[in-house]
């Protein structure tokens, strides 16, 4: 498990407030309570909380640069206690992080401004004030980022302790929703307009077309679960908690003998007698060969797309957009199922 | 539609079945022997009867169904998926109120190409007000069936067999005094000023082990239809459905569809009840999406609906044929409420139309920790785990129905 960890000026060593304007910064591996956590750091990022308040558009794309370059599996900022400025960059930082897929835990006062910075993301313990609670507040911030870094959905607040985050909670309301929807209905036809669910729209613009293929590198990209038979990686047919990338180097075709599909959504029988028609991999060769694409990027990205938690499948989109837009890619095809 | 309701406050094991007074005395070994002599797919056949409050948890929950008998003419009953071919919805039917059979069986032992995850209904304790079926007496079947035998014959066997036995139950009553007999139509003088609502009811077709029969065969490539209401509360909807448990529509939850019975209730008094659009979800592509709830749309608009009400089938795919047919119907001056299942990380998909969201819960959450003394149904979870380990916590989809966005729960998700 990769653990990224997130401190001040202060508890990574580097002095008081003298040192409270210093650039971010990476340290290898753990540093001050890092050491006590006992988790595989394998980076500690720092910097100054003068820095991050005055700067704070630059000090957060340049943590996140460093933070998304170790490829975490989990985050832990602070713990910050009840200091106002390194709480609010732990909170912002996990916040941050958060909407790029990693898990974040962090622990300070729960008056501390960081606690919403953070926009209910993080897993934030609860500490006293001081920095005395440091020995008690460690384990349960390692317990925490160990079970998250693994995939492990946590338990309610109340029962694991950590703050109420924006996770909207079931109760039995006092009619059925067929009952409430009729009445929201009605309600509506008269001009009031109430909702119990207020959801965002994140539709992503289409780039523009590609301007001449026979010019244009083309990469493959699926979530139809395929996989070299025998799924060597352990892909997971459904909640997959991660993508695949596979070489294509040599690769006419995915035979039936070398390839198969795991996905959990759909009946696979059809799609295992030609995996071609899943990831047109056939198609697309004898495009390349006559020249109707540039050149076929030799490395299939693959995942099983069903029941995948929204915020886990954008950071499968961006770590392989990453990937992609790195490698010079100029047009994808994405199959999905 | 004549609907004749038998109250059954009891179901217990007899030498022979029949229904007196509230009580269904049911002979295990006739109901036994009839479904292994005419599904011969079924090698044996577990009958457990579960009441509220047991510490049962029943696991491999397929479908539940109503016991329900045409009393007219009883070879009509669920017409089509089980009986002839007729139109559902007219003439009198039997139900057994209080009364479901909750088919369970190991679908896996009979594909390896097709995932089922968890499907739970707990008699009691904390995942009890997740499972509808905790309130009802139930008659758990449980089904092993010959292992050479594929899951399309397994499905098809134990979903007819399934319905055999509910008619089975519900036929005890075709002598006996109904405690309700309620008169179920569209039919009645109606005020012009009265706003009309449709509900665009929404199903999905992906093959064996996700599909939904409509006067038995499935829905596959169905444009959107009109339903009578009483049709779909008469059986001629039929789940096949068993991914996904809680965002299911299980066939109980057609045969006592709570938002078509709430219309029925309003028709005439509060508003005008249009009728049903059927539309079909889990579409292949962009096109096709949208022009099936372009065309679902449409069809609200000509039965002249000011309003409809949107429910969905299951969850991710099947979003986004909700918005869109959404963002349709409003195009069209259709004004929508939608009902959805949410998780942690919120909706798969969004229009800005939709602006009315009725929240059946959340998926993600999970459930306390729980030891039933008796498991049902199979004994382990499907990831190998013993069922009745009180040591670790089941989310909300793992319970049949828990969040089925046709809103027959009252399970809400509320911010904190």
């Amino acid at each position: 498990m990769r653990v990224v960890h997130y401190l001040n000026q202060f508890f990574s060593g580097f002095g008081g407030e003298k040192s409270a304007s210093m650039n971010p910064v990476r340290i290898e591996g753990p540093v001050g309570p890092g050491r006590g956590l006992q988790l595989d750091i394998v980076a500690t990022l720092a910097c100054g909380d003068d820095f991050f308040a005055q700067h704070e558009e630059e000090a957060i794309g340049r943590l996140l640069a460093m933070l998304e370059a170790e490829r975490p599996d989990v985050l832990v900022c602070g713990p910050s206690f009840d200091s106002g400025r390194y709480g609010y960059a732990c909170g912002s930082l996990a916040r941050e992080a958060a909407r790029r897929g990693i898990p974040c835990v962090t622990a300070m006062h729960p008056d501390s401004p960081g606690v919403e910075a953070s926009d209910r993301s993080a897993y934030i313990i609860p500490t006293s004030t001081s920095v005395a609670g440091m020995q008690a507040v460690l384990p349960r911030i390692a317990n925490l980022a160990r079970r998250l870094g693994s995939g492990e959905s946590l338990g309610p607040p109340e029962q694991e302790g950590y703050l109420r985050r924006g996770a909207r909670r079931n109760r039995v309301a006092d009619k059925t929703g067929a009952t409430r929807a009729v009445d929201l209905l009605l309600q509506k036809l008269t001009g009031q307009v109430e909702t119990e669910i207020v959801a965002r729209s994140d539709h992503v613009p289409p780039p523009r077309p590609v301007s001449d293929l026979s010019k244009a590198t083309l990469a493959l990209v699926t979530e139809a679960g395929c996989v070299p038979r025998g799924n060597p990686d352990r892909l997971p047919s459904r909640r997959s908690s991660f993508w695949l990338r596979y070489s294509l180097a040599g690769v006419e075709s995915l035979s039936r003998d070398g390839y198969e599909t795991v996905h959990g959504g759909f009946d696979t029988r059809a799609a295992n007698e030609d995996l071609n028609r899943l990831v047109p991999l056939d198609v697309v060769r004898q495009l390349e060969t006559e020249g109707r694409i540039g050149r076929l990027h030799e490395v299939l990205y693959t995942t099983s797309g069903v029941d995948t938690p929204v915020a886990r499948a954008v950071k499968f989109g961006q770590e392989i957009a990453g990937e992609l837009k790195e490698a010079g890619i100029d047009a994808v095809l994405l199959t999905g199922t | 539609m004549q609907l004749a309701t038998f109250d059954t406050k009891s179901v217990v094991a007899s030498a022979s079945t029949q229904w007196r007074d509230g009580r269904l005395e049911l002979d295990l070994n006739a109901l036994r022997k009839m479904i292994l002599e005419k599904y011969p797919t079924v090698e044996s056949i577990g009958i457990d009867i579960v009441r509220p409050g047991d510490a049962v948890r029943v696991v491999n929950v397929l479908d539940a169904v109503e016991p329900v008998v045409k009393a007219d003419d009883p070879s009509t009953t669920f017409p089509g998926a089980l009986g002839q071919l007729t139109i559902a919805g007219r003439g009198q039917t039997n139900r057994l109120g209080g009364v479901a059979l909750l088919s369970t069986a190991d679908l896996k032992r009979h594909t390896a190409s097709k995932d089922f995850p968890d499907s739970l209904v707990d008699m009691g304790g904390p995942g009890a007000v997740y499972s509808y079926w905790s309130r009802t007496t139930n008659v758990v079947l449980n089904f092993v069936c010959d292992s050479t035998v594929d899951l399309v014959e397994v499905d098809r066997s134990i979903r007819r067999a399934t319905l055999d036995a509910a008619k089975h139950l519900a036929s005890a009553t075709l002598e006996a005094v109904p405690d309700n007999l309620a008169n179920l139509s569209l039919d009645c003088p109606i005020s012009s000023s009265l706003p009309s609502v449709c509900v665009i009811l929404q199903v999905a077709s992906e093959g064996p082990g996700d599909d939904t029969y409509l006067y038995g065969a499935p829905v596959e490539g169905m444009l959107p239809i009109l339903l009578d209401p009483c049709e779909v509360l008469d059986g001629a909807l039929i789940s096949a459905a068993y991914d996904s448990a809680a965002v299911q529509n299980p066939t109980y939850f057609y045969q006592r569809n709570q938002l078509i019975r709430d219309l029925l209730a309003a028709n005439a008094n509060r508003l005008r009840f249009a009728g049903v659009v059927l539309t079909l979800a889990y579409l292949n592509s962009s096109f096709e999406k949208r022009r099936v709830a372009m065309l679902a749309a449409k069809l609200a608009s000509q039965l002249g609906a000011d309003g409809a009400v949107l429910t969905t089938f299951s969850s991710g795919n099947s979003h986004t044929d909700t918005m869109l047919t959404c963002q349709a119907c409003e195009r069209l001056g259709v004004r929508t409420t939608v009902v959805l299942a949410e998780t942690n990380s919120g909706l798969t998909d969004h229009v800005a139309q939709a602006d009315c969201v009725v929240s059946v819960g959340n998926d993600d959450e999970l459930v306390d920790q729980w030891h039933p003394d008796r498991i049902l149904g199979g004994d382990r979870l499907r990831d190998g785990r013993p069922a009745s380990d009180p040591g670790y916590l089941l989310p909300v989809r793992a319970y049949l129905g828990a969040t089925s966005q046709m809103g027959d729960m009252s399970i809400q998700g509320v911010a904190e």
